[in-house]
C-alpha cells in the first residue's frame, strides 16, 4: 500500500499562492532562473548556492563566483532584514553574454531604501560592477527591490568555453 | 601494576606521569568542597599536560592546526582528569588516553568536512585547490572552471563536483594547514589604516569596535578588499592561503559583522 501523507490537500490551505498556469508563456529566458523563497535569513544559503552554481557553470573565473556568493548574501540579508514577515522574497538570475545579473525583491515594511553610505552598501559595491535599489509602493505596501550585476573579468571568446 | 596498553600508546610516558599517581588518591579522598581539591586539579591537567601534545601531535598533518589540537586534546586530558575513579584500581593513563584520543577524534569529525565527503571528492578539491594557485599566478588573475579543466585534464562537470565539495567542508581546513604558519602578517603594516578608509562608512561607530573584535588575519583581509580593493586571488597571495579560503574568510567575517550591526539596532 502506499504511503499517505498525513496532509489532506484538497482541505488544507497549503498556501495561498497560485500555482502559475503551466500554459502561461514564460517571461524568462532560456537560462534565466527564478526563486521564491520565505523572505527568512535560514534561506540565505540556498540562494547563495544557486548563485554560485549559475556563476560557475556560466564559467566565471573563480574570484567573480565568490564575489558573487558574497554580493549575493549581502543584498539577501538587506532585503530580508527589512521585509514585512512571513512574506515571499523573489530573486531572479540571468546571463546575458558578459554578465550575470541579479534582481531581489521584498515586501518592505519601510519606503526607505538601504542607505548608500553603509558597509552594507560599500560591500556590495566593492564586490559587483553595479548595484542599485529602488523602493517603490502601489498604495498597499512597499515594494523594495536591490539589483547587482557583476561582469567577466575574462574576456572569453564565444563565451563559456 | 600499570597495564601495557598506555605504554604502547606512549611508549616513554609511563614513568614520566608516575610521580602524580598519589595526587589521585589524595583528590579522590577529599571533600567535594575542599579548596585544595581545584590546586589539585590543576596539578594534574598540568602535569599530564605532554601527554595531551603527544596525542596532538599524533593527530597533526590532517588538516586542522596543531594548536588547535592541542587545545582539544587539553579539554580531553580535563574531562578524563574529572572524570576518572581512582578507586576502581585502573591507572589514570590507560583511562586518559582513550578519553583524550575520543576528544580529538570527535573534534575532527565536528569540524572537518560537514557532510561526509568521498574521499575522492577531498583529493578532487585539493587538486583544484592546488591548480588554481599554480594558475592564478600564472595568468595574474583567478582561473575559470574551464582553465582549471583544461590544466588538469579533467572535465568540467568534474571542477563543479570539486569546487562544491570544497563548500561542505568547514572553514577551518586543509588550507590552513597547507598554507602554514599564516599569523606571520606584517602586523604594523595596515593597521589603522582600514580605520580611516572605512571613515566615510555612515555607520563607522558602530563598525569599529566589531573590526577590533575580529582576529588580526580576518580583519587584515577584510580591508584589502574592501577598502584596498583587491581581488580575492590578489589577498591570497599576499595573505599566503589560498583563494577559497579567503572567501570562507571573507562570508563569516561579513556574516559576524552584519549580525553585530543587526544586534546593535536592536539594542
Amino acid at each position: 500500500m502506499v504511503r499517505r501523507l498525513h496532509l489532506n490537500v484538497g482541505e488544507v490551505n497549503v498556501t495561498d499562492w497560485d500555482p502559475p498556469d503551466p500554459r502561461e508563456r514564460s517571461d524568462l529566458g532560456p537560462g534565466d532562473i527564478e526563486l521564491r523563497l520565505s523572505a527568512d535569513l535560514v534561506n540565505l544559503p540556498i540562494v547563495r548556492s544557486v548563485v554560485a552554481t549559475i556563476a560557475t557553470r556560466a564559467d566565471f573565473d573563480l574570484d567573480a563566483i565568490a564575489d558573487l556568493r558574497l554580493a549575493v548574501d549581502e543584498a539577501c540579508s538587506t532585503l530580508i532584514t527589512r521585509a514585512v514577515p512571513g512574506t515571499v522574497m523573489t530573486c531572479r538570475l540571468t546571463v546575458s553574454g558578459d554578465a550575470l545579473c541579479f534582481t531581489g525583491d521584498v515586501q518592505s515594511a519601510t519606503g526607505t531604501e538601504p542607505s548608500t553610505k553603509s558597509f552594507g552598501w560599500r560591500v556590495l559595491t566593492t564586490l559587483t560592477d553595479m548595484v542599485n535599489s529602488r523602493v517603490s509602493s502601489n498604495g498597499q505596501h512597499y515594494e523594495l527591490n536591490i539589483e547587482l550585476a557583476k561582469r567577466r573579468a575574462v574576456e572569453v571568446p564565444g563565451a563559456g568555453v | 601494576m600499570r597495564s601495557s596498553r598506555p605504554e604502547a600508546a606512549h611508549p616513554t610516558s609511563s614513568n614520566e606521569y608516575q610521580h602524580l599517581a598519589p595526587l589521585f588518591d589524595e583528590f579522590a579522598a577529599l571533600p567535594p568542597d575542599d579548596p585544595r581539591r581545584s590546586e589539585i586539579r590543576d596539578e594534574l591537567v598540568t602535569g599530564h599536560l605532554p601527554l595531551a601534545e603527544h596525542i596532538a601531535q599524533r593527530f597533526s598533518g590532517r588538516g586542522v592546526a596543531r594548536e588547535d589540537l592541542v587545545q582539544v586534546a587539553t579539554v580531553g586530558l580535563i574531562n578524563a582528569v574529572d572524570r576518572f575513579d581512582a578507586e576502581r584500581g585502573s591507572d589514570f593513563l590507560s583511562f586518559a588516553v582513550p578519553t583524550v584520543m575520543g576528544e580529538v577524534r570527535r573534534h575532527f569529525r565536528d569540524s572537518g568536512w560537514l557532510v561526509r565527503v568521498p574521499r575522492r571528492l577531498k583529493e578532487l578539491h585539493l587538486s583544484i585547490s592546488g591548480a588554481s594557485t599554480e594558475l592564478a599566478q600564472h595568468l595574474g588573475r583567478a582561473p575559470t572552471p574551464s582553465e582549471i579543466a583544461a590544466h588538469l585534464g579533467i572535465s568540467q562537470d568534474e571542477v563543479y563536483e570539486g569546487l562544491e565539495a570544497g563548500n561542505a567542508y568547514h572553514s577551518m581546513s586543509l588550507d590552513e594547514v597547507l598554507s602554514g604558519d599564516t599569523e606571520n602578517l606584517a602586523l604594523g603594516d595596515t593597521l589603522g589604516e582600514e580605520d580611516a578608509g572605512l571613515a566615510g562608512v555612515e555607520n563607522h561607530e558602530a563598525l569599529l569596535p566589531l573590526l577590533r573584535e575580529l582576529p588580526e588575519r580576518e580583519r587584515r583581509i577584510l580591508g584589502l578588499r574592501f577598502v584596498h580593493n583587491m581581488t580575492q586571488t590578489q589577498i591570497a597571495e599576499r595573505v599566503g592561503v589560498s583563494q577559497m579560503h579567503v572567501s570562507r574568510l571573507l562570508a563569516r567575517t561579513l556574516q559576524r559583522l552584519r549580525e553585530g550591526l543587526t544586534e546593535q539596532e536592536t539594542e
